[in-house]
């Protein structure tokens, strides 16, 4: 890469960056190399473990098998059930909240009545 | 145990090298972390400015080279897919740490640097001209990095930036403009 058009300036720079083009640190190689290996087997438990999980959920699935008719039919019924409750929950519900709006009505004692009809 | 095939080019080796690493290769692996560690390397602390953040940053770099080498297809250079992993590293560094993309990572002299740096008998100028280069925008400074230290070819570096051709030769010139105004005191060309 000799340019005959490059100035003492280019060449200053040029000398002073390929100093630094190849930096060998020794042992260094043989650190990079174990830190790959090292990522390797980490790449490696972690796929086991991923397939070790999948594998445990498929069986659990199949061991519990899908629920019987009868099964479906309790928890519809309790689905049922627990929607009718709700319902009227809300509705008993509702009815005390009017309660509480309702105007307060003082009903008058049997003294009141007897008081007002002898006078 | 895998050797290296003297009888064919770099990049060919990289591509039946890169094959038998997808396929569990360790001895591979290992022969071609050996073959391009140093210049990536080289090339990181070039970007980020120190010594142990590119080490960290190389190190990364191949465990998602490793890890995308069942579906690697030599479509570019190795050096190329290699530093497009690296630059898209240092990308998102740059965004985990919110700052703007504009200044390098960090510059620090660090002791272990030391060492190296006494090595290669680093002189007051080559740093002057790097922590110069640390001062540039992101854009300017890879282009500059990969055209001046790392000799690559432009189209390569497009490849690299995902840019035209056009923007990376802008960028190179007002690197070069912009050093030459940091660096004037250094130079008598000006």
């Amino acid at each position: 890469m000799t340019d005959p058009e490059l100035t003492p300036f280019d060449h200053q720079l040029a000398a002073a960056l390929r100093g630094g083009r190849s930096v060998a640190v020794p042992g260094l190689v043989e650190r990079v190399v174990a830190a790959i290996l090292a990522e390797r087997r980490r790449r490696v438990v972690i796929r086991w473990g991923s397939a070790v999980t999948v594998a445990a959920g498929l069986m659990l699935l199949i061991t519990l098998g899908p629920p019987s008719e009868e099964t479906l039919n309790r928890r519809t019924f309790a689905l049922v059930a627990q929607d009718e409750f709700d319902q009227l929950g809300e509705l008993f519900g509702a009815a005390a909240d009017l309660s509480l709006l309702a105007p307060v009505m003082a009903n008058p004692s049997v003294v009141e009545i007897l008081d007002a009809s002898g006078s | 145990m895998t050797q290296p095939d003297s009888t064919v080019p770099a990049d060919e080796d990289d591509q039946r090298l890169m094959g038998l690493v997808a396929g569990g290769d360790d001895d591979a692996l290992r022969m071609l972390v050996h073959r391009h560690h140093p210049r990536l390397v080289g090339y990181l602390r070039g970007e980020v400015g120190s010594q142990a953040t590119a080490e960290e940053l190389a190190m990364e770099v191949f465990i998602r080279l490793h890890r995308a080498a069942g579906r690697w297809r030599p479509e570019a250079k190795l050096t190329t897919y290699l530093i497009h992993i690296a630059r898209n590293l240092i990308l998102n560094e740059w965004r985990r740490r919110t700052r703007k993309p504009t200044t390098a990572l960090e510059y620090t002299a660090e002791p272990g640097d030391g060492t190296h740096a006494s090595a290669r008998e680093v002189s007051e100028l080559d740093e002057a001209f790097q922590r110069a280069v640390l001062q540039l925008p992101a854009e300017q400074r890879t282009a500059i990095l990969l055209v001046v230290q790392q000799e690559l070819p432009y189209e390569e570096i497009a490849v690299i930036m995902g840019a035209p051709v056009s923007s990376v030769k802008t960028w190179i010139h007002r690197a070069r403009a912009r050093l030459r105004e940091l660096l004037k005191d250094f130079h008598e060309d000006t």
